[in-house]
């Protein structure tokens, strides 16, 4: 038996350390120096201070907030399990009780941050989102929290309770399911999206997606100039629900043609890149040892098949949140790299590209050159002034 | 009249033979229009006296005799005029308030009241206006509101009364229970007419059943249970809405196949006169975990709801008795049946949600949820699930209208809850 579980760790740790390889491949040639990019030179000191300036506001709150949430967490942990009284539900429906209060409460205290932040983001002309809807339209998306929670709840102690302590294996699986499933789903049902009335972007649009190899990818607009004046595009959905969607902030006027094209090939290099379908190997990969985590975590209460477990289980996953969130930014950054790298080679325009990062600093107040914990924890992308080198690098080997 | 009753100042007397001409029934609201003209000034100069009598209360503590007693007699003008109106009593009302009526109040001599109390009167009867106005007790508080020469009857009592003028003139007598659900509405808008006219400091009292209360119940195959405390946590009050979501999308998607199981045991019940067992659980297990649901999202219960109806397993829970046989004539033409019983569900539907809606804020703050408000949350809630038995076939007993919760034994002294006097 000994043996057994021996081997069994073994296989589920090589086959880990061969996914993880396989996935981490990228078409960034190997040993590509990025050059030293001058920040206030290419930025502008004034940009540069006003960025810096924004973004240490927002991350002295990540931080106060962070450390808030963990507290009332670890507060939670301790006393949570007393609300089990307040449930007629049975063991599951108890669960999902302590579920959902635990993550009531930890809304409740993130809420004077996020108006804190709001009027940060108000202050500096990013965001126009209201008071009233900060305070008050979150009810809604938290009640639909509450069923993802409910559901996640749900998965964890059925199997907990039929499995024992082998339930984080399947978990793992079940959860990768359901997260290609919404993944899969999300383009069809996302709301909002209209198609662009521009024929020239649609046809500039048409010649990249033929560039990088892809056909009858949908281009979509998302109209959010109501409530930001930050600029953004994201790619979404796999296979036929696939998808690219440009704020319509992108195309008031603010970005050139060409800059525009840089995102949309940057967009279009994910899906070519099969970016999405890679995220999920990688929610795979962390979900597994997450799911162990907490298995073991749980364990001295029974596990999670018992409803007093949840309140632990929420700290438990929220630790693994922050404590992965380094290395998963690693991952994000090598693919938005790998995105920005097909967009050179498919706009062949680095001028432009050098021209949106530099732009971005303007209209987001991103950071060129943000602090190093602050990009280890916080930093999905590479920084702008990563961005501008990787450009210039690519210029650099083209000449 | 029981004693707990006896101890609010505005007590409702009942003395309705439940029978009507069809000829006045008929004609109901045109015999009306000659007291609406009356009430619009009538009102008026109560309206301008209770500003005289705020004051003299402000300064005195106690209200003026004469302040008192004309107050006193637009409060009683109105339950007659309303009773009339919606078909709880039978005999055209005098216009003065003074002579006696089959659905009368007494209300008691001026007593000392406080000056905060007082002062604030208006705003502390908000509460009890917003409860009143969806019960559609009381022509003077719709005449209150909108100044206007019709004083308004709407919400449950509206709704009783339409269905009232079509029975009394079928049978030319008015059901009982549509007459209890009326004369209940009527109890609780002349006390929080009274209170907001300053008669009394007391607050209205909404638990059902005082003002005609039973012996017995009477039996129903459907039957709701309260065994819950009145303690609220608030937490669990505060987010009851977004908790609530899961089991509101779980019910959804439970919805289409309970429908599916009532017309196959609508088809079933046609052939053999009886529901099948298996149907009838699946169905009750639906009905009883939408009447648990609702009971938490009303805070009408305390406890987080399970998810499969499990009866016994909620501590506002249904009592549903096996399947009976049913007439196949009754269950041929159900629904049609149903449509009455329905459309006063949609009124009691409304009475819940404002039930919930008043009984969050109150529990929120005190960490309680009135006993009053909790016992008439629980009836309407009842009524709702009575008719979605009778609309799904799980009985054939048509829904109770009434909204008495208990029999008479067990509103009689010691009270039910200790503060069961308390406020709504």
């Amino acid at each position: 038996m000994r043996a057994l579980r021996i081997a069994l760790c073994a296989a589920l740790v090589g086959g880990w350390l061969a996914l993880a390889w396989l996935l981490f491949g990228t078409v960034v040639p190997d040993g590509l120096r990025l050059p030293h990019v001058d920040v206030d030179a290419v930025f502008g000191r004034s940009v540069v201070e006003r960025a810096e300036r924004y973004e240490r506001f927002l991350l002295v709150l990540w931080v106060v907030e962070t450390v808030v949430t963990l507290a009332t967490l670890a507060v939670y942990a301790r006393v949570g399990g007393r609300f089990a009284e307040e449930s007629a539900a049975g063991p599951l429906g108890t669960g999902m009780l302590l579920g959902m209060l635990g993550l009531a409460i930890v809304w409740l205290t993130q809420l004077p941050f996020a108006v804190l932040e709001l009027w940060w983001s108000r202050r500096h002309d990013v965001s126009h989102v209201g008071y009233f809807e900060t305070l008050f339209g979150g009810w809604v998306q938290l009640g639909v929290t509450f069923v993802a929670v409910c559901a996640a709840l749900l998965v964890v102690m059925g199997l907990a309770r039929r499995l024992g302590s082998w339930w984080w294996i399947p978990g793992a699986a079940v959860f990768t399911a359901i997260a290609a499933l919404v993944v899969f789903v999300d383009p069809w049902v996302y709301p909002g999206l209209d198609r662009p009335d521009d024929p020239g972007l649609v046809a500039r649009y048409d010649r990249l997606e033929r560039a990088q190899g892809l056909d009858g990818i949908p281009l979509r607009v998302e109209s959010v100039s109501d409530d930001t004046s930050q600029a953004n595009a994201f790619a979404f959905g796999l296979g036929p629900s696939r998808k690219i969607v440009l704020w319509d902030t992108l195309l008031d006027g603010r970005f050139t043609d060409r800059e525009v094209d840089v995102v949309l090939a940057h967009e279009l290099g994910h899906h070519a890149g099969d970016h999405i379908a890679k995220a999920l190997g990688w929610f795979a990969l962390f979900a597994l040892p997450g799911a162990l985590v907490l298995m073991l975590a749980t364990r001295g209460l029974g596990g999670m098949g018992e409803p007093r477990a949840v309140p632990l289980a929420l700290l438990v996953a929220t630790v693994w949140a922050i404590v992965t969130t380094p290395a998963q930014n690693v991952v994000s950054r090598r693919a938005e790299a790998e995105a920005d790298w097909k967009a050179l080679q498919a706009t062949r325009d680095p001028v432009a590209a050098r021209g949106l990062f530099r732009e971005f600093a303007v209209t987001s107040l991103g950071d060129p050159s943000p602090p190093t914990w602050a990009y280890l924890l916080l930093e999905t992308h590479p920084t702008l002034a990563q961005r501008v080198a990787m450009a210039d690098a690519w210029a650099a080997r083209g000449r | 009249m029981n004693a707990a009753a006896r101890g609010h100042p505005v007590r409702l007397v009942v003395r309705d033979d439940l029978q009507r001409s069809r000829l006045t029934v008929f004609f109901r609201l045109l015999l009306v229009l000659p007291h609406l003209v009356w009430l619009t000034l009538f009102g008026a100069a109560a309206f301008v006296l209770a500003f005289v009598m705020w004051l003299a209360v402000l300064f005195e503590r106690r209200a003026p005799a004469p302040l008192h007693a004309f107050l006193a007699s637009f409060t009683r003008y109105a339950v007659h005029l309303t009773a009339y109106l919606c078909l709880a009593a039978a005999p055209y009302p005098g216009f003065t308030g003074g002579d006696p009526y089959p659905v009368d109040v007494e209300i008691d001599p001026p007593a000392r009241q406080g000056r905060w109390g007082a002062g604030f009167r208006l705003v502390l009867a908000i509460p009890a206006f917003v409860l009143s106005s969806a019960l559609g007790g009381s022509v003077a508080i719709g005449n209150g509101y909108g100044g206007a020469a019709a004083g308004v009857v709407g919400g449950l009592t509206l709704v009783v009364a339409v269905l009232g003028w079509f029975a009394a003139l079928a049978r030319g007598r008015m059901p009982r229970g549509l007459r209890d659900a009326a004369v209940y509405a009527i109890g609780y808008g002349a006390q929080a007419t009274a209170y907001a006219l300053l008669l009394t400091d007391r607050y209205p009292d909404a638990t059902p059943g005082r003002a005609v209360p039973q012996p017995e119940l009477p039996t129903h195959p459907v039957a709701i249970a309260v065994d819950d405390d009145l303690l609220r946590p608030r937490l669990l009050v505060l987010f009851r809405f977004p908790l609530v979501v899961p089991h509101l999308v779980w019910l959804t998607l439970w919805s289409p196949f309970v429908l599916l199981a009532a017309l196959a045991a609508w088809l079933v019940a046609l052939v053999v006169g009886r529901v099948p067992w298996a149907l009838h659980r699946f169905i009750a297990a639906f009905v009883r975990t939408w009447t648990h649901v609702l009971a938490f999202l009303t805070v009408v219960g305390r406890q987080f709801p399970g998810f499969v109806g499990r009866e016994g397993g909620y501590p506002v829970d249904l009592t549903i008795v096996p399947p009976a046989p049913q007439r196949r004539l009754a269950v041929a033409f159900r629904l049609l049946l149903a449509v009455p019983a329905v459309l006063l569900s949609a009124a009691y539907g409304w009475v819940a949600l404002v039930v919930g809606v008043l009984g969050w804020f109150a529990a929120l703050a005190t960490g309680r949820m009135p006993a009053g408000l909790r016992d008439l949350g629980a009836a309407a809630l009842r009524y709702q699930a009575q008719t979605s038995a009778y609309a799904l076939l799980l009985t054939s007993r048509y829904p109770d209208s009434s909204p008495a919760l208990h029999a008479r034994a067990r509103l009689d002294p010691p009270p039910l809850l200790p503060d069961a006097a308390g406020a709504a």
